[in-house]
């Protein structure tokens, strides 16, 4: 469904993504593994037209998407929950809810039944319905979190990109926070996921990518890069 | 790099110098001559509008109570050169703080407003006030006279160049010193540079008298260059002209300013004449054509969005040799030449040049590689007295609304030790944070820091009496180096005044020289050696949230808070970050640690507080909250790690 070649991208001077090649089949989850500054979340910004590749190609359904505005891309079915919450401080929980199914209302996404939607994304973080008429800026961080994810399953997206879904959440949390990943892919949505809890991630994902400086160093099925000492040593840590 | 700007910036003073010596054509030597006297004015509009952020619409006012006050000592007292410069700066830097010190209160389009009507209020006091000002009839100011000798139209050219010439310098040492990444760091993040004690209003109305100061000394010398003042100059007009001015030149740069003067005094000028008007949109054409290719062929952007502009320039030039007459067009062709550039050249015209020619690699800074052994520990130990107690909260109540974020929280934290604070999200940590740190004033209870209470105190001042903190949504100053964050938590080392600043007098030299050393060394502590120059909001998350440590440490703090800071952090760079935080408490800083990932928090913390829903439900060694039941239900959940 969504495909990357040869990727490059960067901020201004420094050049972040040094060709990258990422296959997301329909109906999988693809986890992206890496240290810090491998180049993760500009993967995701690059996908979702938040930053322009300077060479490569991004497709989505075998339409080029590189070089098209966020907004553009987001009407094409891609959801992006991004890191560190960025909510709509100054609206509501709902409102924020509403606004992330905002190509449906405008027509450039079919429509189907947003507010049945709407419940059902409460119904997936309790939190949020207990809270639902809250400004998102009073929400705690964590609370913020859910929302930039329940908003962006709002989109009814075909792909969602989460960028760190679990960060900043209480133990009992992260559990809930994989819990729904592992909905979400038994209700087909497609996923490209990035995660602090790496062992955590190749368990949900089907395929796992391996980022170094930019460059993908490993890539293959989940269980294996699991069993992989390389990677076991590297990203996998103790514990979780 | 230095040297290059230096020499060029020479050659340019010489040829602006030598100037009256190829013309004599006295049109165009009180032309240039008015250029240097707005990018005099520019140069301080920049410190407000570049550097701290502030819409300042009230500068031709500012400009006009300098005018004013050299044409009102010369008219009423015959006073000479050397008493009206310092009197006019003097002035009006005193009217900017009359300004700024209640309107700075505000920010954004109120501030644009109350400025709005301050110059307003300016130009009709001017006026009205005929006893002084003689009103609408103006005022005669002859040249100067200097050591008994009237100046001719030249000599004053020569006066005017050397004090643009100075106040450039001294501009340009402002913003480079403690003063300048103060300025900048309240527009990148104003709760984080008054967390680290440098008190954001404080700041905003420094820069602003300042800029008023630079208004004063161009209104003083304009006014001695037109001959003749009257209150009709200094109109709303001016003021926009003035903030297109900088916005045109390029923000955060005096090449930008003087560029932006050029054009404001130079534009209207070539469109009054249709010959030169072909010539000026020819060349644009040209210049665009050019710049266009250069940045297609380097990829910075595609030809489709080249095409529009390049096309433009080239109609205006078709339009321009279609014209008969111009005087009907003059006004609209310039309003169209002002949108274009703002349209399209957003960083202005220095900053379009900058990106055209941004070389990739390594930016030009300060050497991050020392000899070892050259610095000593770049972390203050923190006061001696392990064991006692350094923070006693009691009965906290934090309500916003009906919602009672803390609930009756007692929490003492001792000397030495690293205290965590655990809870569901939600459960009010992060206010406890910002209630400790005076961000928010606690609705009752007590807070007693090292035996002196915080409540009631503003942000910078308990920040300086010794607690730094990170934040939760990371909260660096983006556009300044990770060397420059952490020098602006180094600013209370700083006891240079302007003075010492503009002369670089010793005990500048000596303290800025320090903070770049233990900013290095704090930056090294964290390992970020190799990112030292590099923009804060180019560094990854995780690298963004050490960056946020090293500058909570450079406050030499005896209280340091954390809120998660292992937020987004992968399993090995866990590992680092423990071990960042032992060498912490290593120098006797008390540490509070707000975190999810339970490795950490058990791994480090001597004693740990849990909330839920804002109370507290648990405290104690962390192997015993860990095993306690309410804990497990409410956020460890079954299967923690």
């Amino acid at each position: 469904m969504l495909s990357i070649k040869n990727l490059e991208a960067g901020y201004g001077k420094v050049q972040v993504l040094h060709g990258i090649s990422i296959d997301v089949p329909k109906g999988k989850v693809v986890t992206l593994i890496g240290s810090n500054g491998a180049g993760k979340t500009t993967t995701m910004r690059a996908v979702s037209g938040m930053i322009k590749p300077t060479a490569g190609e991004i497709s989505l359904h075998g339409k080029r998407v590189d070089g098209m505005e966020s907004y553009t891309i987001a009407k094409l079915g891609l959801a992006h929950s991004p890191e560190g919450r960025r909510v709509f401080a100054t609206m509501t929980v709902t409102d924020n809810l509403i606004l992330g199914a905002f190509p449906r209302l405008t027509g450039s996404r079919p429509k189907g039944d947003v507010a049945s939607d709407l419940e059902k994304a409460m119904e997936l973080f309790p939190r949020l319905k207990e809270r639902r008429n809250q400004l998102a800026g009073t929400l705690s961080g964590g609370e913020q979190q859910m929302l930039a994810m329940a908003r962006a399953v709002m989109l009814n997206p075909e792909i969602v990109l989460l960028d760190e879904p679990s960060m900043g959440l209480a133990p009992i949390l992260v559990e809930e926070v994989f819990r729904i990943i592992e909905d979400l892919k038994g209700r087909g949505v497609t996923m490209l996921l990035v995660e602090q809890f790496a062992a955590a991630a190749l368990k949900v994902a089907d395929y796992g990518y391996v980022l170094e400086n930019g460059r993908i160093s490993v890539h293959g099925e989940a269980a294996k890069l699991r069993d992989d000492p390389a990677v076991k040593a590297a990203y996998l840590g103790g514990g979780h | 790099m230095k040297s290059k700007s230096l020499i060029s910036g020479i050659v340019g003073i010489a040829i602006l110098a030598a100037a009256p010596l190829y013309t004599s054509n006295p049109y165009y030597i009180h032309m240039i001559g008015t250029i240097m006297i707005y990018a005099i004015l520019l140069f301080g509009l920049d410190i407000v509008v570049g550097y701290t952020g502030q819409v300042s619409l009230g500068h031709a006012g500012l400009f006009g109570v300098g005018s004013y006050t050299a044409g009102v000592l010369f008219f009423k007292l015959g006073a000479p050169l050397w008493i009206i410069i310092p009197a006019s700066i003097g002035v009006t830097a005193g009217f900017g703080a009359l300004l700024a010190l209640p309107a700075l209160r505000v920010t954004g389009p109120y501030l644009a407003m109350v400025t709005l009507a301050f110059g307003t209020i300016i130009q009709i006091l001017i006026n009205e006030m005929d006893f002084l000002t003689e009103g609408p009839l103006g005022i005669k100011v002859p040249k100067p006279s200097i050591a008994g000798m009237q100046l001719n139209e030249n000599g004053f050219y020569w006066t005017v160049l050397a004090l643009m010439v100075i106040s450039l310098v001294v501009v340009d040492r402002i913003l480079k010193s403690q003063l300048g990444r103060a300025f900048e760091a309240l527009r990148g993040s104003p709760v984080a540079s008054d967390c680290m004690g440098v008190s954001v209003y404080r700041y905003k109305v420094y820069a602003f008298v300042i800029s008023a100061g630079f208004a004063g000394l161009a209104g003083c010398l304009y006014a001695y260059s037109e001959q003749y003042i009257s209150p009709n100059t200094y109109n709303f007009e001016l003021t926009v002209l003035f903030l297109l001015a900088v916005i045109m030149g390029g923000r955060k740069s005096r090449v930008g300013s003087l560029l932006g003067a050029a054009i404001i005094v130079i534009l209207p000028k070539l469109l009054d004449d249709l010959e030169m008007f072909r010539v000026v949109a020819s060349t644009l054409a040209v210049l665009m054509a050019v710049g266009g290719a250069i940045a297609v062929s380097k990829k910075m952007t595609t030809a489709k969005s080249m095409a529009l502009p390049v096309v433009g320039t080239i109609a205006l030039t078709g339009f321009a040799f279609w014209l008969q007459s111009i005087t009907d067009w003059r006004l609209s062709i310039f309003g169209l030449m002002i949108l274009f550039v703002v349209y399209y050249l957003q960083d202005g015209i220095v900053g379009f040049v900058r990106n055209l020619f941004a070389r990739k690699g390594p930016r030009a800074g300060h050497a991050v590689v020392r000899a070892a052994g050259e610095h000593q520990d770049a972390i203050m130990k923190a006061a001696a007295g392990a064991g006692q107690d350094l923070l006693i909260a009691k009965g906290v109540l934090m309500q916003f609304g009906g919602l009672k974020a803390i609930n009756q929280v007692d929490i003492t934290v001792k000397r030495g030790t690293i205290h965590g604070l655990i809870g569901p999200n939600g459960s009010g940590k992060s206010t406890m944070m910002n209630v400790l740190t005076g961000i928010y004033v606690p609705t009752a209870g007590s807070i007693e820091f090292s035996g002196r209470s915080v409540v009631g105190r503003t942000s910078s001042d308990i920040a300086l009496s010794g607690i730094a903190r990170t934040f939760q949504n990371v909260q660096l100053f983006g556009e300044m180096t990770a060397l420059q964050n952490v020098q602006v938590g180094l600013h209370h080392t700083f006891n240079s005044n302007i003075v010492d600043v503009a002369l670089h007098s010793p005990r500048y030299t000596r303290e800025e020289a320090a903070s770049v050393d233990r900013g290095l060394g704090l930056i090294e502590f964290v390992g970020l050696a190799d990112l030292a120059n590099e923009e804060a909001r180019n560094l990854p998350y995780g690298k963004q949230r050490l960056l946020e440590i090293a500058r909570a440490l450079a406050l030499d703090p005896q209280l340091l808070l954390l809120d998660e800071p292992a937020a987004g952090l992968t399993a090995p760079d866990i590992k680092e970050l423990i071990s960042i935080i032992r060498k912490i408490r290593d120098h006797g800083i008390t540490v509070i640690l707000i975190e999810h990932h339970m490795d950490v928090v058990m791994g480090v913390c001597d004693n740990v507080s849990v909330l839920d829903f804002g109370q507290k439900i648990a405290e104690g060694k962390p192997a015993e909250v860990q095993a306690n039941e309410k804990v497990i239900e409410a956020y460890l959940g079954g299967t923690a790690a």
